[in-house]
């Protein structure tokens, strides 16, 4: 309870004092791209997407056999004892063993590109249905490696989150309707945590780093979504000023001020622009080729006039998210910078070694922000993984993704993707620090912690647009705060 | 130390004009911190004065009472399906509320905060605001005001800030006006005129030229005026450019300028980069220039619009002033090159789509008049147009229009530039329009 009373001495409700304020000089940034998710230049899209499953699964398949092992072995039910199995194939019906594989999700719901195929549908539409799991149980688990699938039943899977893609290792036996009758489940768990530094520590010793790890108290980062510069709605433009405004550190008193000084980093996480709504507009004038007044460059125009009033004081990770004029399949490349026609002069030269004032980076993005690892997407993969389950708590989703070292299990399955030959990015080789993802419902936070001392913050970031929150992160502790703006 | 008073009481008390700290930071040039005391000591003098004279909006930032945000953090989700180990649940994290109220809210907006960190005037109007939206109009305009690089006064200065050095590198044009978010949809034309501050002047010269009084009669030659004051800036990425200016600028206006008019603020501040660095042949501009063009041609249409509209103080328009005297300055080293060319290209006038053929390549630069008329020869022309660019033949008409540009001005800048008033250039320009090759495509198309 604050009454006017209490706040009548407050700096500013005063006459003009006439004293020079000094320039707030804002904290250094600390910050070292990495550039897991971006795709060559001359990439083709002829082959086929299995290679991203096997790939995942040899990459993934050791931590978890590890794990399975450390847990199963020696395990007895029943006067029998669990032995490994190698191949999905070599279950025999009756032995209790445990077997690796990924999973996949027979839903009823689910688009299915065999069904597309057999029905001639050649062109596949963005999918519009909100859940792919059913209710009434039609919805089945499976198991499957190069060398074959087999169905998973038990009641175990009641308590975990499972979509298509993740790699699991199961122990139980197959029944006589050559199903395989799950007792337990294991997965990788967090992987292998770099040390806090790392990278700066390695281009220290390539470089003489000007901007070593400073002593810098209480730094902060700041994480937005779903800003949603829009063409047609205005209904937040106030807010998006007052957050300028606020970032700029011009809005508040002189205190207020000097603690936004310290927001070294702005992160954008996706969807910063809405395409606007089409009005379809039967023309009598025949046109041909592409119809430029059918493009309204309005809300790229906010965004760039917005970035280019904040890069000056700050700088700016831009992700791009489903919204965004970026290509629509994982991993999603930069935002081109040709869409900032004023902040451009910000962003590196392409192949700089040095990151852009304005980085546009991939999504989702990997990078290490004041000596930690970040990971970041704009939310199409939690999105997509939501569809597959019953409840709605994308951070026990987040942690499920860190479980299983995998940041888009649903790629290529129902998350649109490259189709990677070579290396599959989305496996997490190395466990962040800080895992956000943009555009979600709502804000929430938690940290998780892994087997080996690992640590890891999770922060569902809320669409600014919708929540009008941003999420400040403190760079010492990671300890996370909220600013809401409201008109 | 009272003018801030003066000027308040002239806008707000007299104009009906609501001013933020932010427009008033930076109509006086004062930190931020002071111009949001100013407000308040006006606003208390006003209404110790007269009770009600003006009102005020706050803003208020601080730590909201708990029970206030119930919605705060997700921690309610049924988590059935969580991993069981690791119960899901959100921390409790702390928000911080800036909120913007006015003033009659203002005690109940407190009485639900917990603590209040800051608080301050944000805005004086002559009337209560009762749609907060609306204040993001007087906010535009406030950024419009702002510097043209570097931080605006009073925001925090960050000393690591990096910047792309390219030659030819566009810079933010000063003064440029970000469109007003709410008046996006329903105006096109009303929409340009604040967005085309910079771009306007640009045009300006040619209104001046043609008169104030009877434009429309002279519609057409100011139009053909500014199809070529959008063609000569593009001098470097000519070549690359898209045809389609010309036809666009002189005939076709309305369906397709509409179009663009949305875009007017993204031209409006290459084009003055383009025309002062017109000799840097930079690699990625070419995007740049097809939408600068396109900028220009906006002009033409919401022009008589945009000034009327115009709600800007003595100041600005004096600033623009001056500025346009300068772009004059500009606009006659284009005009240079277009005269000189124009006796030779008369006879062409049958043809004009031969014309882009007269020219040299790029790698003749210093060639005069002979070297014009050894590049009569079409065909060579236009193979090495291809080589190079890969472009269309057509582009051949901007390829020429630049590059003749390109040579002529050092000859003619130290005599004319500086000192040339503004009625002369009015005057060669005027003279050189309908000489010059655009008045003969016009003619082309004309006849069609």
């Amino acid at each position: 309870m604050v009454t006017l009373e209490e706040v009548r001495d407050k700096s500013l409700l005063q006459k003009p004092s006439g004293d020079a304020t000094e320039a707030l000089e804002r904290s250094s940034s600390n910050y070292h791209p990495l550039h897991t998710f971006t795709l060559g230049r001359d990439l083709q899209y002829q082959q086929q997407f299995a290679d991203i499953y096997f790939l995942r699964l040899t990459k993934i398949k050791p931590a978890v056999e590890k794990v399975a092992e450390a847990s199963w072995e020696g395990t007895v039910i029943g006067g029998e004892k669990a032995k490994p199995v190698d191949r999905v194939l070599d279950v025999r019906q009756g032995e209790l063993c445990w077997v690796t594989g990924t999973v996949y999700m027979d839903m009823p719901l689910k688009p299915n590109i065999l069904e597309d195929v057999s029905k001639d549908r050649w062109i596949s539409a963005p999918t519009t249905i909100d859940k792919y799991y059913s209710e009434d149980g039609g919805d089945s688990v499976m198991l499957e490696d190069d060398s074959g699938r087999i169905r998973l039943v038990g009641e175990i899977f009641d308590q975990y989150v499972l979509v298509t893609g993740c790699i699991a290792a199961v122990l139980g036996t197959e029944n006589s309707n050559g199903e395989f009758d799950v007792i337990d489940v294991k997965f990788a768990d967090l992987a292998p945590q770099p040390e806090r530094w790392e990278l700066s520590k390695q281009k220290e010793e390539d470089v003489e780093m000007t901007d070593t790890p400073s002593p810098d108290q209480g730094k902060k980062i700041a994480i937005v979504s779903g800003l949603e510069f829009s063409g047609s709605d205005t209904s937040y433009a106030m807010e998006l000023n007052l957050l300028l405004e606020f970032l700029l550190g011009e809005a508040l008193d002189p205190t207020t001020q000097g603690e936004l000084a310290h927001i070294s980093r702005l992160i954008v996480a996706g969807n910063s622009t809405v395409p606007s709504e089409e009005v379809v507009e039967k023309k009598a004038m025949k046109k041909y080729g592409y119809d430029s007044s059918s493009y309204n460059a309005l809300p790229s125009q906010l965004f760039d006039d917005f970035l280019s009033e904040l890069l000056p004081s700050m700088p700016i990770t831009l992700l791009p998210g489903a919204s965004d004029p970026a290509n629509s399949s994982y991993p999603q490349q930069p935002i081109h910078a040709a869409m900032f026609p004023r902040a451009k002069t910000y962003t590196s030269i392409p192949d700089a070694a040095e990151p852009g004032w304005l980085d546009n980076v991939t999504n989702p993005w990997e990078g290490e922000v004041e000596g930690w690892r970040f990971l970041g997407t704009g939310g199409q993969n939690i999105d997509d993984m939501a569809k597959y389950v019953d409840s709605d708590d994308r951070l026990g989703m987040m942690e499920a993704m860190c479980r299983w070292r995998c940041s888009a299990p649903t790629a290529p399955d129902t998350l649109w993707a490259y189709p990677f030959q070579d290396d599959e990015p989305f496996v997490m080789k190395e466990c962040p620090h800080l895992y956000f993802i943009g555009s979600q419902p709502e804000f929430g936070t938690r940290v998780i912690h892994g087997p080996d001392g690992q640590a890891v913050r999770l922060i569902s970031v809320p669409s600014f647009s919708k929540t009008r929150e941003i999420v400040l992160v403190d760079a010492e502790t990671l300890d996370v705060s909220r600013v809401k703006i409201s008109v | 130390m009272d003018s801030y008073q003066k000027l308040l009481a002239e806008s707000v008390l007299t104009e009906d004009k609501v001013f933020t700290y932010r427009l008033l930071s930076r109509t006086l040039r004062v930190h931020p911190n002071t111009a949001k005391q100013m407000l308040y000591d006006f606003h208390k003098t006003q209404n110790d004065r007269r009770p009600g004279a003006v009102h005020a909006t706050y803003l208020v930032h601080g730590a909201k009472k708990a029970n206030v945000h119930l919605n705060g953090g997700d921690g309610d989700v049924d988590m059935a399906h969580s991993s069981p180990d690791n119960e899901s649940i959100s921390e409790d994290i702390p928000v911080l509320t800036l909120s913007l109220v006015p003033e009659d809210q203002l005690k109940d907006t407190l009485a639900q905060y917990e603590e209040v960190s800051s608080i301050h005037v944000y805005s004086v109007g002559p009337n209560p605001v009762k749609d907060m939206a609306l204040l993001a109009d007087v906010a535009q305009e406030a950024l419009s005001l702002g510097p043209a690089e570097g931080p605006s006064p009073g925001s925090i200065v960050n000393s690591g800030v990096r910047r792309r050095e390219r030659e030819g590198a566009p810079r933010p044009a000063p003064k440029t006006a970000p469109q007003p978010i709410s008046k996006a949809v329903p105006q096109p034309a009303a929409k340009a005129a604040p967005a085309g501050k910079t771009a306007k002047q640009e045009a300006k010269p040619s209104i001046f030229k043609s008169t104030p009084a009877s434009s429309k009669a002279k519609e057409e030659p100011k139009s053909t005026q500014a199809s070529k004051d959008a063609d000569t800036p593009t001098s470097s990425a000519a070549a690359k450019k898209p045809p389609a200016s010309l036809k666009r600028g002189g005939s076709a206006n309305s369906g397709i300028m509409q179009a663009f008019s949305k875009a007017a603020s993204m031209p409006k501040k290459e084009k003055p980069s383009a025309a002062s660095n017109p000799a840097t042949p930079s690699g990625d501009d070419s995007s740049m220039h097809v939408m600068s063009d396109d900028g220009e041609d906006d002009e033409d249409v919401p022009q008589p619009k945009a000034r009327a509209a115009g709600r800007k103080t003595k100041k600005q328009r004096e600033e623009e002033l001056r500025r346009m005297m300068e772009e004059e300055d500009e606009d006659e080293d284009e005009d240079e090159p277009e005269k000189a060319p124009s006796p030779e290209e008369e006879p062409m006038e049958e043809a004009p789509a031969l014309e882009p053929v007269t020219e040299e390549p790029a790698e003749v630069v210093t060639a005069s008049e002979g070297g014009r008329r050894r590049g009569k020869r079409r065909v060579m022309r236009k193979k090495q147009i291809m080589d190079d660019q890969g472009y269309l033949v057509t582009i051949q008409e901007q390829g020429w229009e630049s590059f003749s540009e390109d040579e002529a001005p050092p000859a003619t800048k130290a005599k004319t530039a500086s000192s040339a008033p503004a009625a002369a250039t009015a005057k060669a320009a005027k003279k050189g329009a309908p000489k010059g090759s655009q008045g003969n495509i016009m003619s082309f198309f004309a006849k069609k």
